[in-house]
């Protein structure tokens, strides 16, 4: 009677500490989920809806973007100290080569003409907004 | 042969047991996914800028679905609204600009146009004729002049004011006829054209919106270049957050909380081109005829997505003292005044949108 007693104490113990152990590996499961799974800093590139390539913001560069039918139109951007800029475009309006560099989390600089469009993804949680003008 | 049994009820209990919490944790992390998350589209088809549409919804599936619908719709209002376009099947603006029969010009048109019309001549007389939709005569020349510019900047260079002069005498907004009853359209004079650029983007938006609000759609922001229009609030029920850029850099020049709100800016630093060096850009003042100065920008702030965007121009045609005044007709529109030094002004409700 004894032996069953303990018998079921012991199964009880070792219970909580399976469960415990399931919702520990759970939580640690979903915090590396949502902390640490967020790409780098970076600057996405897409041409006509289609990601041309993703650029991390802390290394300089300048980059030769090529669009069109025949890749007739060019932009050329570049990264520098941390932030974007279009350096120059065959576009007619010239508005991206305007804009001033960009850095923040979800600013973007768009060449309407040729259908280019950089945009800055932080990985770190940034408080930035969700629609910027 | 006890004890096995035992053995046995035990791990049985224990088996069920550790099953269920299993469930229980597998059904609540299913849970937690199936809370709406936050997608993001953009076209850049229509209206001659990108669109960018955010919403929450369950699974990527249902955005989509959403999103197609406002594509397709916002197509279509700029099929109808193009003034530069005509399009197969399609008696839009263009046509009416376009087609000359004789003395008058009268086309039937599909009921959209002439809602967006009448709207447009109520805010001409709301704004005291500064937002004129007949003034299509010296926009064009401007946006020629505006496109040669661009194209060949060498070749730049401002159209004649003699030009624009005579352009001018045919802005009369009372020559252009609507027959509500038979959705006709007429000029009556041959040399007038209209030009809808400062009102039938936000007008379109706000239709759109209306449509997926009468749907009980809701969790969506529409941004159509600028015209920035919240359906509802985001996923977790708190306002949609949208930064209203400096294009000269440093800080956002206002961080706005918008619910069921618009929010248009019109900017000398949208559409513009160089002469000489000099940069003009494309919100023409009705007496002068010239790009209106003053202003690095003027947002609105509305429930009405044409509202303010028709607001938004006529205030940056006016002073700050006379866009004062005429912004107290409306009593639910706050607006934000950036001038050319920076200098930033407010009327007193725009400080309840401030995040």
């Amino acid at each position: 009677m004894n032996n069953k007693k303990s018998a079921k104490k012991h199964s009880l113990r070792n219970d909580i500490i399976l469960i415990t152990a399931v919702i520990l590996a759970a939580v640690i499961g979903l915090i590396y989920l949502n902390f640490f799974r967020s790409p780098g800093d970076s600057v996405t590139v897409t041409v006509d809806g289609e990601v041309y390539g993703v650029y991390p913001l802390s290394r300089d560069i300048c980059e030769d973007i090529y669009s069109g039918s025949n890749n007739e139109n060019h932009n050329r951007f570049v990264i520098k100290d941390g932030k974007a800029f279009m350096e120059t475009a065959t576009c007619p309006d010239g508005i991206c080569v305007g804009h001033k560099s960009i850095f923040r989390n979800g600013e973007s600089i768009v060449c309407l003409p040729n259908r280019v469009v950089i945009t800055v993804t932080l990985g770190e949680k940034t408080d930035s907004p969700d629609v910027i003008i | 042969m006890l004890s096995l049994f035992f053995a046995l009820r035990v791990m049985k209990k224990r088996i069920i047991s550790i099953t269920v919490i299993l469930c229980v944790l597998l059904c609540s992390f299913s849970a937690c996914t199936k809370n709406k998350e936050k997608f993001s589209t953009y076209t850049m088809d229509y209206f001659d800028t990108i669109t960018t549409i955010t919403g929450y919804e369950k699974t990527q599936k249902a955005f989509d679905a959403v999103a197609e619908g406002i594509i397709s719709e916002l197509g279509e209002y700029h099929r109808l609204y193009s003034i530069y376009h005509r399009f197969d099947g399609t008696e839009n603006l263009c046509t009416i600009n376009e087609l000359v029969d004789g003395e008058h010009r009268t086309v039937t048109v599909d009921r959209r146009i002439i809602d967006m019309l009448l709207y447009a001549k109520e805010m001409y007389y709301k704004t005291d004729g500064i937002m004129n939709i007949a003034m299509g005569s010296v926009l064009s020349l401007w946006h020629d002049y505006r496109t040669i510019g661009k194209d060949s900047p060498s070749e730049a260079s401002l159209p004649p004011m003699e030009k624009l002069q005579e352009a001018s005498l045919h802005c009369d907004i009372e020559k252009m006829v609507i027959d509500e009853e038979n959705n006709t359209v007429t000029l009556t004079d041959p040399a007038m054209t209209l030009d809808v650029g400062a009102i039938a983007k936000g007008y379109a938006v706000e239709c759109i919106a209306k449509g997926l609000e009468e749907k009980g759609i809701t969790g969506y922001v529409l941004n159509v270049g600028g015209n920035v229009r919240a359906i509802g609030t985001k996923g977790d029920g708190t306002p949609w957050t949208v930064g209203i850029e400096n294009p000269d850099g440093g800080e956002y020049l206002s961080y706005l909380g918008l619910a069921d709100q618009s929010l248009v800016t019109s900017g000398s630093y949208q559409r513009f081109y160089y002469v000489d060096g000099k940069p003009y850009h494309h919100i023409i003042h009705p007496d002068t005829l010239m790009p209106s100065e003053g202003f690095l920008s003027v947002s609105v702030v509305c429930k009405d997505s044409g509202l303010a965007d028709a607001l938004s121009t006529a205030l940056f045609c006016l002073s700050l003292e006379e866009g004062m005044e005429l912004i107290k007709e409306f009593s639910e529109a706050e607006a934000m005044w950036v001038s050319d030094d920076g200098t930033k002004t407010y009327t007193d409700g725009w400080k309840n949108f401030e995040n």
